[in-house]
């Protein structure tokens, strides 16, 4: 269905809006449906449409508008596609906003080539590079993952109180990666710890030993894997059982996915892990509605980030009062904190009412929303452990 | 004690991958001599033919294990091996029939032939991931190790493991047998003779009656016979993923430039050379140090010469070196 | 080049007719994009056909002019995009303070020690003592150099990493840089030629595979230099900025004067200055070209590539043409790789592909037929619409082609999943094709001379 759904959206964009009728809001969904993190895009893409599906079934956003989701494939790596497919969204499609993208090359790509030039706000469930927090966006970026920043200093949080001091890091060679052992390491010696070596992986090769190698010549005991679940970050734990380099890994968001489990088995019990995420009313209440709404996952990462980015946007809209797209950026921020009544996932229908009856709202959603002042999530961390071969949440942070 | 410590760390870290990928290369860049002294062109589509053969066993091990067939500790693969040695040779007869076989009868200049090459490497490339998909693939099975490192360390009283996967093991073993047999055939058969004869003078054979036509097909079949077994032991020691054999046509063209181009012992010790030097350069020997010297002189660094992401980088450095000090290659390959 | 030889004067007419129905075909093609899509896409689909361009005229003047074949392309169009970060990003003070001495000083050991190699290999009788000499040089200075590199370079990326983290540039315009991009691979030409031309052909395809490798790598993992694998975002752009123009009293008033949309129209406003800048640079390359093939080198040229044996007879010094050839056709490729990341206003070095970069820009110069420069254009303009547009047309082909599968079964999800891959398909036909059934592509090479 979706395939189909696909297929039909990228034939009406080929023919011209065909069928745009007045009551038809299109919004972008632009996230890497290929390339690195494709195992998880999926979800979150359900997610954020099942957001869109509740308003448009409350026939009560902005009189019975119905919103249709218009994908498009960021690749997670190419800035260059990933613009393009933006553009088009953007300058073919009419979109009224683009929730995306995921990674943080691609979507700081969007923000400064198509987003702030097209005046288009963008929404990123997921892209939680530092270097974000201080873009020039206009005020046309906001995401609701927290920072990198952020999870760099709740990793090494974690470690302290787990009494881990010296550790080896590797990080896949991207932004990413990159970024997030940076800020590990400053906030990991902060607090005391060592980071014996930091060393970069490529992703998509076939080979880790030389990798792995070189980190465990380091004489840390743990190893940090700052990577991809489908990438290269699973060859680094599977070289490092095997050559019996390392049996003890600590996981950043990234990493976290059945798919890993799935690949390495009981070989990985006692990982510890961060990821974005609370055990909050939002975050179960939020997998009732996804099993209600019939998502094939309720619990993949990234799902909650993604139907509140969603649900904002739509909120914001209703609060505009129209589709414009610099009244929607305008009235994201008033939506997501406070003064107003607490919107749980699968209230929107509720929450478009008090909107339109003039109330104000604060949206907490699946993941607790609240802005920082350049909208982006603060954002609560879970501390993970694997249990028995699965992700057992220990705390939250 | 310590000594011994070193050496099995070394030994895990250093010789025993360093011994398995040697042989990998060493049959890739067999083939791709093989391809050069007798059909005289550097051939690019060879990192994604390998990826091709790779695929045909490894969709046909996927059907055996639905059946129920194994091999018992051994991987599946080794079974559909020789399936996937004759789909690979089919198609690049037909590769060679479509492509090749033009440019070799209007006496094209070899770049001519490289550039087609390329063309199939495209082909190849789109083909295999149309049909398998752009993604890494699993199909190693039967028993994953020889040695396991744990096991090892806790029977040898040692702080460091050493672990030999059966996939290393194989390697070693296969291109062993598969180097002797080549040479045997070479250097003993008929068909070998004249394909030697081929390489040396191609009018002179021509002369002598030898039919460029069969050289060529059993040229063909051979190099698709090494692809194939190349790509699937290295796929099962690693993993399978089309871009990765790709990347490996750098460490090939380079291990049978370095060993000489177009002589069969030279690539063999050039996959060896162009393998060792990858590993033991960008090694870091700080453990390995520490375990040798008295504690006092203990390295702070990690003494690693070069960064692992200059790994590849490596094959191209001694590719350079060999151009400008020996163009002609450790073993005096020809050079036109 | 046997597809004029009757007439000479009829074939070169012919030959003009085929440029122009060309070039024709494409306007309309383009048309098309902006009726049912968007001019805004259009737009974009024509600024990167213009850059396209101008690297296929780069390996043009390679191929079609002396039969060197660079597989190296992604590498020089890499150098270029440097160029852009080095050129136009602010210098950064504190990183210089940290450790830029350091830097320099590396690089002033770096030259010392390729001094003393020169001269003890110059200096030196051939023998043991020699290469040992060699090695003690070599390896004693790559500790010498790493000792003074290390410290600075960590220095260096410790400062600000989030932001910044690297030297910065030298605050100069970004269109300096299209300059600064074509001198660097220029260079970087000028050393590979050096090892590996004179040898056999193919061992210059295969050195430059690797040198192009090796510049990728460098550049994603030299974070002091262009900040690697963290980007460059935000670089200057030679063009005002959208949101400048939706606020200038000028641009709105025009808005209003002739209806229509400020936001499209501005975002239009900034292609088509795109357009204009890369145009000129794509008609002042081509006309150097054509003015260089005309001229008494342009005929050596192709005496060399046609036989090389008899060029050298005549007293020609092959290896050092086609080094001079080698340079200038990367120097190309690196001014459009400058133009590219201009237009993109960022650098990511993980976005380079061989595939996209090397035989893409391959299958253009085959297509528009080697050794016509004109040709190379054509396609280029023809390869990259293909290459874009193929997508959407394939995806579609692959959903209707699978309608009588059963939704959602295996074989249909994976037939449209790889709708993307046949491209890769289609581009190793059509170049399989061309080569062997119209060697001389859409417009063949001109031989109006005889």
């Amino acid at each position: 269905m979706r395939k189909l759904l696909m297929a039909t959206t990228i034939l009406a964009g080929l023919t011209g809006a065909a069928f745009a009728d007045g009551h038809e809001v299109k919004m972008g969904v632009i996230l890497g449906f290929t390339g690195p993190i494709e195992s998880l895009t999926p979800n979150m893409a359900a997610a954020a449409e099942l957001a869109m599906k509740e308003a448009s079934d409350s026939g009560k956003l902005l009189d019975g508008k119905t919103i249709v989701p218009v994908r498009g494939d960021s690749t997670c790596t190419d800035a260059a596609a990933a613009t393009t497919a933006a553009e088009k969204l953007v300058t073919a499609d009419n979109v009224v906003a683009i929730y995306g993208a995921d990674c943080s090359g691609v979507t700081t790509a969007i923000v400064n080539s198509v987003a702030v030039p097209n005046g288009v706000v963008s929404i990123s469930p997921s892209a939680t590079s530092p270097a974000l927090t201080t873009i020039e966006d206009n005020g046309f970026f906001f995401r609701t993952a927290p920072s990198d920043a952020r999870q760099g200093q709740v990793l090494a949080d974690v470690l302290k109180d787990r009494g881990i001091t010296n550790v080896a890091v590797t990080f896949t060679n991207n932004d990413y990666g990159k970024g997030l052992a940076d800020s590990f390491q400053a906030a990991f010696e902060a607090v005391g710890g060592k980071v014996a070596i930091s060393a970069a992986h490529e992703d998509g090769k076939a080979d880790y030993s030389a990798e792995v190698g070189a980190l465990a010549a380091a004489g840390a005991e743990h190893l940090a894997v700052f990577g991809y679940v489908d990438q290269g970050g699973k060859g680094i734990i599977q070289t490092s059982l095997d050559t019996g380099a390392f049996s003890k890994f600590i996981l950043a968001d990234g990493m976290i996915g059945e798919s890993l489990i799935e690949a390495i088995g009981a070989d990985l019990n006692g990982t510890i892990g961060t990821l974005p995420g609370s055990e909050s009313q939002g975050a179960a209440t939020f997998q009732d509605v996804a099993k209600a709404g019939g998502l094939e996952k309720v619990d993949g990462p990234y799902m909650p980030e993604s139907y509140d980015a969603a649900a904002l946007v739509i909120l914001a809209m209703q609060k505009a009062g129209s589709t414009d797209r610099k009244a929607i950026a305008d009235n994201i921020m008033a939506v997501a904190n406070a003064p107003g009544e607490k919107i749980m996932p699968g209230q929107l229908a509720k929450a478009l009412e008090m909107i339109a009856a003039g109330q104000d709202v604060d949206y907490e959603g699946a993941s607790n929303v609240t802005f920082t002042e350049v909208g982006e999530a603060t954002g609560s961390f879970k501390e993970l452990e694997v249990k028995d071969g699965k992700f057992e949440t220990i705390s939250i942070r | 004690m310590d000594v011994l410590n070193a050496i099995t760390l070394f030994a895990n870290f250093v010789f025993v991958p360093g011994l398995a990928y040697g042989a990998q290369l060493a049959l890739g860049a067999l083939g791709i001599t093989l391809i050069y002294s007798i059909l005289r062109f550097a051939n690019f589509a060879h990192g994604d033919q390998m990826a091709f053969g790779t695929m045909v066993v490894i969709l046909l091990t996927w059907w055996f294990q639905s059946l129920g067939v194994s091999l018992g500790p051994l991987p599946t693969a080794l079974l559909a091996l020789p399936l996937g040695m004759a789909a690979l040779a089919l198609y690049a007869l037909a590769a060679d029939k479509f492509v090749y076989r033009h440019y070799r009868e209007i006496k094209a200049p070899p770049i001519r032939l490289v550039m087609a090459s390329v063309g199939v490497m495209f082909v190849t490339n789109g083909l295999v991931r149309v049909i398998i998909g752009p993604d890494d693939q699993a199909f190693m099975d039967g028993e994953r190790f020889i040695v396991r490192a744990g096991n090892f360390r806790r029977a040898m009283g040692l702080n460091e493991g050493l672990a030999i996967k059966s996939s290393q093991a194989l390697t070693v073993v296969i291109a062993i047998a598969l180097v002797v047999a080549l040479f045997w055939f070479l250097n003993r058969t008929r068909t070998g003779k004249s394909m030697r004869a081929f390489s040396d003078n191609e009018d002179l054979a021509l002369l002598s009656g030898i039919s460029p036509q069969k050289v060529v097909t059993v040229t063909w079949i051979i190099a698709a016979a090494l692809m194939t077994i190349a790509g699937t032991l290295y796929g099962l020691d690693k993993s399978f993923k089309p871009f990765t054999y790709f990347q490996l046509l750098l460490p090939m063209f380079a291990a049978a430039i370095v060993g000489g181009v177009g002589n069969p012992v030279g690539a063999i010790l050039g996959g060896f050379v162009v393998a060792f030097s990858e590993v033991t350069i960008t090694y870091a020997y700080k453990k390995f140090l520490t375990y040798l010297v008295p504690e006092s002189l203990a390295p702070e660094g990690l003494m690693q010469l070069l960064s692992t992401d200059y790994k590849f980088a490596v094959s191209f450095i001694i590719l350079v070196v060999v151009l400008l000090v020996r163009p002609t290659g450790l073993m005096r390959g020809k050079v036109i | 080049m046997s597809a004029t030889t009757s007439n000479p004067s009829a074939g070169s007419d012919s030959q003009t007719m085929r440029a122009v129905l060309g070039f024709a075909a494409f306007g309309a093609l383009l048309a098309l994009v902006g009726f049912l899509q968007s001019w805004n896409v259009m737009l974009a689909i024509f600024n990167l056909c213009l850059i396209s361009a101008v690297m296929a005229l780069g390996v043009n003047i390679q191929w079609g002019y002396a039969g060197l074949f660079n597989v190296g392309i992604m590498g020089f169009a890499a150098l270029g995009g440097v160029a852009a970060v080095l050129t136009s990003t602010a210098p950064v003070a504190s990183a210089w303070q940290a450790g830029g001495l350091g830097i320099l000083a590396s690089g002033a050991v770096t030259l010392g020690v390729i001094a003393l190699a020169v001269i003890a290999y110059r200096k030196l009788a051939s023998g043991p003592l020699k290469t040992l000499v060699m090695l003690v040089v070599i390896i004693g200075g790559y500790f010498v150099i790493r000792e003074v590199y290390d410290p600075a370079v960590a220095a260096i990326e410790a400062d600000n990493p989030a932001q910044s983290g690297f030297l910065g540039g030298l605050g100069m315009p970004i269109m300096l840089s299209w300059a600064v991009g074509g001198v660097l691979a220029a260079a970087a030409a000028w050393l590979i030629g050096k090892v590996a031309l004179g040898l056999r052909s193919d061992y210059l395809a295969i050195a430059t595979l690797g040198i192009s490798e090796i510049i990728i790598a460098m550049i994603k993992n030299e974070d002091w230099l262009t900040r690697g694998v963290k980007n460059v975002t935000g670089l200057d752009r030679p063009v005002p900025y959208e949101i400048d123009l939706q606020g200038a009293p000028w641009f709105t008033q025009l808005a209003t004067d002739r209806g229509f949309d400020l936001v499209e129209g501005s975002s239009i406003f900034v292609k088509l200055a795109y357009a204009a800048l890369f145009s000129s640079v794509l008609i002042a390359v081509l006309a150097l070209c054509v003015l260089a093939l005309a001229s008494p080198w342009g005929r050596m040229v192709r005496a060399i590539r046609d036989n090389e044996v008899s060029a050298a007879a005549m007293g020609k010094n092959v290896t050092a043409r086609h080094l001079q050839i080698f340079v200038l056709g990367s120097a190309v490729v690196g001014i459009a790789g400058a133009m590219l990341t201009t237009l993109d206003g960022q650098f990511t070095p993980g976005s380079y592909q061989p595939l996209r970069f090397t035989f893409l820009i391959w299958v253009m110069v085959i297509v528009g037929g080697s050794g016509n420069n004109l040709g190379s254009v054509l396609g280029a303009f023809f390869i990259w619409f293909i290459w874009i547009e193929a997508e959407i047309v394939g995806n579609w082909l692959m959903a209707n082609a699978t309608q009588f599968l059963e939704e959602g079964s295996a074989l249909r999800t994976h037939l449209i999943d790889s709708a993307q891959h046949m491209r890769l398909f289609t581009m190793g036909i059509i170049m399989l094709l061309v080569m062997r059934f119209s060697p001389g592509g859409l417009l063949p090479e001109r031989t109006a001379s005889r």
